[in-house]
């Protein structure tokens, strides 16, 4: 599935909405859902301070597609290329204000990274796994062990 | 998001309640660092109807805790769910902040949280 929504704050608690309703169906547990949830947020806040510089005028696209053993989420938006640099997470240590979106993007999801082919604007692939289930294999091998 | 500042004797309590995310944050912003500017020695806000905190809200709640070390006056936090604390334990702010179970707790101990934060 496809949302693409204004560049306005006020918007982002839809963006929340779907990505929650979507990981809730694709079978994470609910902390899961609640750091997936934030991640996304935290991404699309991103772009709205960092891309479009506070301007309600820009789009943000979040594709989210399941598979068996993960979920993808892809950003996209039309803002001037970030430097990947740019959005590092900052050292903990500094007890300040901000820098801490891209940390608990960094924290939760297994990878994120910038599409550098995406010439349109700017592409963030973001992956996590689903908690791997204990069949009933693996408790027999470790009932054995 | 809503916030409603309400006084018991000396402490002024900012009850916050929905989603503290890069929309709401700023009115949060304002009415806690307004209350710190006009001379409150001791500031709480109660976290109790928070369903959500983004990295704007915690900048917000580190800006407060900054203005109050600069002040020497008191801040602190009651009443956080279990999401909100997660997220400020993840970015090791827990130790950093006052924090109280609840209200009662809050304003007993209030007074003695020194202005680094921490009791």
């Amino acid at each position: 599935m496809r949302i693409v929504i204004s560049s306005h704050p006020k918007l982002l608690n839809i963006l929340r909405g779907v990505v929650r309703y979507r990981a809730q169906e694709a079978g994470f547990p609910e902390s899961d859902v609640d750091w997936l949830t934030m991640a996304i947020d935290e991404a699309a806040t991103n772009v709205i301070r960092h891309g479009y510089k506070n301007s309600h005028e820009g789009k943000i696209a979040l594709s989210i597609q399941a598979f068996p053993d993960r979920m993808e989420f892809i950003l996209e938006d039309s803002a001037p290329k970030v430097s990947p640099e740019a959005v590092k997470p900052r050292p903990l240590e500094e007890i300040r204000p901000g820098g801490l979106g891209t940390f608990f993007i960094h924290s939760f999801m297994d990878s994120c990274c910038f599409d550098e082919h995406f010439d349109a604007g700017n592409r963030l692939i973001m992956v996590k796994y689903l908690p791997r289930k204990v069949s009933s294999d693996d408790e027999s091998t470790s009932q054995k062990n | 998001m809503k916030v409603q500042v309400r006084k018991i004797d000396s402490v002024s309590i900012l009850d916050c309640s929905g989603d503290v995310d890069l929309y709401s944050s700023p009115d949060l912003r304002e009415k806690l660092l307004g209350e710190m500017k006009s001379g409150a020695p001791n500031v709480l806000i109660n976290m109790s109807g928070v369903t959500y905190i983004d990295s704007s809200g915690i900048a917000t709640l580190v800006e407060g805790l900054q203005l109050s070390r600069e002040k020497k006056t008191h801040f602190g936090l009651f009443g956080l769910r279990t999401n909100a604390r997660s997220v400020l334990e993840l970015a090791r702010l827990h130790k950093v902040f006052a924090l109280f179970e609840n209200e009662k707790d809050a304003l007993e101990k209030i007074s003695s949280v020194q202005p680094f934060g921490g009791l």
